[in-house]
């Protein structure tokens, strides 16, 4: 096992937990701010535009100047607003994702604390997002607002079983790592266990399903019903104004980073791969940072290129394809692992597994021929005169 | 007598006048179609006939538009056209002066019901038995019929809703 | 899926419920335009559907009537305001036919093939509008506002002006084109080629596009016919009715072109007749560019200063982007028109609206106003 490193400079614990907050809050805010200038930048180059350019060089202080906007505007809270619901929603909102990041490595020693049980932790915090945005659609006083809070309760509490489902896999297989029989669900020795190979090898299908119901949770296209522009105007946060507003921003942004972090250490190894446990600490850090944004660009990647799912259909997906694709993952690791079955037949199965549900994507397409579709705009009607 | 019914039903009216004779009717013709003049009483048992007439068939209205003619008061154009025939016409009707009563087609033709609100509130006819004649384009409260000849162009609309209502704000 | 109200009401009786009512517009990015409509919602079901229109009405019939022939051809571009020429085209049409105008045959080309160009900017601004009401974040629209802008600048190359360009006059065009306007439009048409390709791959080449249009709100011939609808709304019911083709006005006889239909009238079918009708108005565009007689008159030399017609009446119909926009004019003598009234497609379209979204999801309702493809200048007139 390995501890984090001791207080730093030799500081008392205490003082040493504010500083690493600090230090915490002080790299998400920044990171946000950079994902926001990012997603602006990725996005616009994805749609061949140039995106924000103005601002400093290359539109580098945007971000800034978006943030100072939001800062000055006006606090608005509607008239007939449940006045401490409406304006303790942000928060609410924002305080589990915090508490998520507390809990994450980003180096070996990097981290405020390591819980023994963070995988538990982690998503345990997670579920309580919910109750925020929940807050914002009904303390709003507004139809939209109200009908954006039902579905994003609707649709993160049913893609939080898959997901739960797909993490649970992994903390599985980490028992055969161990040695032990028992497994950890120590986010740190997840990351340390991977040091030869990323778990993602082992569980490709319990991370196709951690991926989907990621971006789900993160109401990112093209699961993004609750706050769908086009149909309920922005959903919870349509009369939120100025830094409740950013609150809200904030939280959707720093949650991207804290999943994408999460993600990059339960399943691609995390700082410990593929440069091992005993590379340098800066190289550590990087190595996670690289893998959490390339989380995120493909993110933005499926945003820009993705229509949006209906209700319905985001549902049935949820509990006709990801839940009982995840329970067979969790069944096929539980047969292997109780007859202490080689590794590489996680992969294969896995794998199968993993085929098998693109295998349901593509038979939906081949049964309503998208591909046939394309093309026929040239050949449709009458022939010619 | 041939040639002389021949320029009194031009065109499709002729047929019309074939299959529809006990409608009293007189027919004309313009440049793109063949006119139907049918006085308000029997507008819709001619209507009736020219859409469920297997000869006529005219199932699609185009357009209704409502026109005032001063001094011979208000008049109703109906455009119609008959996708299996490939074939349309125009019917007239012309309300008396002081009585702009049109019987409403909106029992037989689902698109009457927005193309009479509009004629109603444009220049005020009257469609008997539309189900729901209020304001279209114009404010709900609003009760002004701006296409009348009489209804001046440059005057602020906002007054002349004052004028013609008691509703509305006041300065 | 479709919830239809008896079924409703059935179902829920032992529960006490109550609708909530949203009011949609006018100023929601989904409304294309200040249109509203007040949607009565069960949950996420639609049982009701009331519209609102008029708030961007301008008197259009009004002025018109109050206006010299030439003067109103301003106001007329600004109905249909995605296709400016096409709404031109119809406007001097009504004029000519009651003045009896003879317009040169080559005008006719230009304006057929300046109609063309509006239809592709009115499909091509369809597509964007109606991939963003599908949630596809901003990517179609900026694909489609990439092929429009090269159409623009040729309009302002033309006309100098591009939405609204003014450029059609009773009795021709305004102008003869530019040099080298061949080399343009040649250019032009393979980007707009290569922008439907894209669209192909980005919209119809998607699963979760087809899954969202497939099936949805399907409307029989009768049904449409019945509701008054027209252009692709009535095509993609699989009834092949295209006004260029039936009644055909200007040089169309002499184009050769697919009348694009659908089979199930469905909000992708709708889609897809729109794709091939823009890719059949570039072919026709081609055609012009070949038929058209190299020089000659552009506009007809013989009219007086200030046009003054006698007597007439008419109905003109062409195929406008939306469907079928008619003039009905009526002259008594004068400068200026006794009425005009204008046929809009999107304002027939949009009245059977209420039978198509009740009973959808809102998030499909608000799919199904996008394949109207309305255009609240037309609409509200």
């Amino acid at each position: 096992m390995m501890p984090f490193a001791d207080p730093l400079f030799g500081m008392p614990s205490w003082l040493d937990a504010i500083v690493r907050v600090v230090l915490i809050v002080l790299a998400m805010t920044l990171v946000v701010m950079y994902l926001t200038y990012g997603e602006r930048k990725v996005v616009a180059r994805f749609q061949q535009r140039l995106g924000p350019t103005e601002t400093g060089p290359g539109g580098l202080i945007q971000a800034f100047a978006d943030a100072l906007k939001l800062v000055l505007k006006e606090d608005i809270r509607p008239t007939n607003a449940d006045r401490w619901v409406f304006e303790l929603a942000p928060y609410a909102t924002f305080i589990p994702v915090f508490m998520v990041l507390m809990a994450l490595p980003f180096a070996e020693d990097w981290g405020v604390r390591n819980l023994g049980l963070g995988l538990f932790y982690v998503f345990a915090i997670l579920g309580l997002n919910i109750v925020g945005i929940m807050m914002a659609g009904l303390g709003s006083g507004n139809k939209y607002a109200l009908l954006g809070g039902v579905r994003a309760a609707a649709q993160m509490i049913s893609y939080e079983i898959p997901l739960v489902i797909s993490l649970l896999c992994v903390a599985m297989i980490t028992s055969a790592d161990t040695g032990n029989e028992i497994g950890t669900l120590n986010l740190n020795v997840i990351a340390a266990l991977q040091e030869d190979r990323p778990y993602v090898l082992l569980q490709p299908l319990a991370f196709i399903i951690f991926f989907t119901a990621m971006l789900s949770e993160l109401h990112r296209a093209p699961f993004d019903i609750p706050v769908a522009e086009s149909e309920i105007v922005g959903g919870y946060f349509v009369e939120y104004s100025g830094i409740r507003w950013s609150m809200f921003q904030l939280s959707e942004y720093a949650s991207m980073w804290g999943f994408s972090v999460f993600g990059s250490v339960v399943f691609l190894g995390g700082w410990a791969f593929p440069f091992g446990t005993d590379a340098h600490w800066s190289l550590q850090l990087a190595t996670t940072m690289v893998k959490s944004l390339a989380f995120i660009v493909t993110i933005f990647w499926v945003r820009t290129t993705v229509p949006r799912l209906r209700i319905d259909q985001l549902m049935s997906f949820c509990w006709k394809v990801l839940l009982p694709m995840s329970i067979v993952q969790l069944l096929m690791n539980g047969i292997i692992l109780a007859y202490d079955w080689p590794q590489e037949l996680l992969t294969l199965t896995s794998g199968a597994g993993a085929a098998v549900l693109v295998l349901i994507i593509v038979k939906r397409a081949i049964r309503r021929p998208s591909k046939d579709l394309m093309g026929t705009y040239k050949t449709l009607g009458a022939p010619a005169q | 007598m041939s040639n002389e019914t021949a320029t009194a039903y031009p065109g499709v009216a002729a047929l019309v006048h074939k299959h529809l004779g006990k409608i009293p009717f007189t027919a004309s013709k313009h440049s793109t179609d063949a006119v139907i003049h049918v006085a308000p009483e029997h507008f819709l048992e001619l209507v009736q006939g020219l859409k469920e007439r297997r000869e006529l068939a005219f199932d699609f209205l185009r357009n209704v538009t409502g026109i005032d003619m001063t001094e011979e008061g208000l008049r109703a154009v109906y455009h119609f056209y008959s996708f299996k025939h490939r074939h349309s016409i125009q019917v007239d009707v012309n309300t008396p002066p002081g009585n702009p009563h049109v019987p409403s087609i909106t029992s037989l033709y689902a698109a009457a019901d927005w193309h009479e609100r509009e004629a109603a509130e444009m220049v005020g006819l009257v469609f008997d038995g539309h189900p729901n004649l209020k304001n279209l384009l114009l404010d709900e409260d609003v009760r002004i019929h701006p296409l009348l000849k009489a209804h001046p162009l440059q005057k602020a609309e906002l007054f002349q809703g004052i004028e013609d209502t008691s509703a509305g704000f006041k300065f | 899926m479709t919830v239809w109200p008896e079924e409703r009401t059935a179902s829920i009786d032992s529960f006490n419920t109550v609708d909530m009512t949203i009011n949609v517009g006018p100023q929601p990015p989904a409304t294309h335009g200040v249109f509203r409509m007040v949607l009565p919602v069960d949950g996420e079901v639609v049982v009701d559907c009331e519209p609102y229109i008029g708030y961007l009405h301008r008197g259009l019939e009004k002025l018109t009537e109050n206006h010299d022939y030439r003067q109103s051809m301003g106001w007329w571009d600004r109905t249909d305001y995605l296709a400016g020429m096409c709404c031109e085209q119809a406007y001097c049409m009504a004029v000519e036919k009651l003045g009896n105008i003879e317009v040169p045959e080559r005008a006719e080309y230009i304006r057929v093939m300046m109609a063309e160009l509006s239809r592709i900017l009115s499909h091509f601004m369809f597509f964007g509008a109606f991939g963003a009401d599908v949630g596809s974040f901003g990517t179609s629209f900026i694909y489609a506002w990439r092929e429009r802008e090269r159409i623009y600048d040729f309009f302002e190359e033309v006309a100098g002006d591009r939405m609204f360009p003014t450029y059609l006059r009773p009795g021709g065009v305004q102008m003869d084109l530019p040099e080298g306007w061949e080399r343009r439009v040649n250019e032009i048409l393979g980007h707009i080629e290569q922008g439907l390709e894209d669209f192909d791959g980005l919209l119809v080449g998607n699963e979760i596009f087809v899954e969202r249009c497939r099936g949805l709100a399907p409307i029989s011939k009768e049904q449409a016919i019945d509701w008054g609808l027209s252009g692709p709304m009535i095509r993609a019911t699989g009834l092949a009715h295209d006004i260029r083709r039936a009644e055909p006005y200007s040089v169309y006889d002499r184009m050769k072109f697919n009348i694009p239909t659908g089979k199930n009238g469905d909000v992708f079918d709708r889609f897809m007749v729109r794709m091939a009708e823009a890719y059949q108005s570039t072919k026709i565009v081609r055609q012009c560019m070949e038929q058209m007689p190299k020089g000659g008159l552009v506009l007809n030399p013989d009219l007086p200063k200030t046009l003054r017609i006698d007597d007439g009446e008419c109905y003109v119909r062409t195929e406008g982007t939306k469907g079928e926009y008619g003039v009905y004019a009526l002259a008594k003598g004068g400068n200026k028109p006794y009425r005009m009234k204008l046929r809009s497609p999107s304002f027939c379209n949009l009245s059977a609206l209420k039978q198509m979204v009740v009973g959808h999801y809102v998030a499909d309702a608000i799919i199904i106003l996008g394949s109207l493809d309305i255009v609240l200048g037309e609409v509200d007139k």
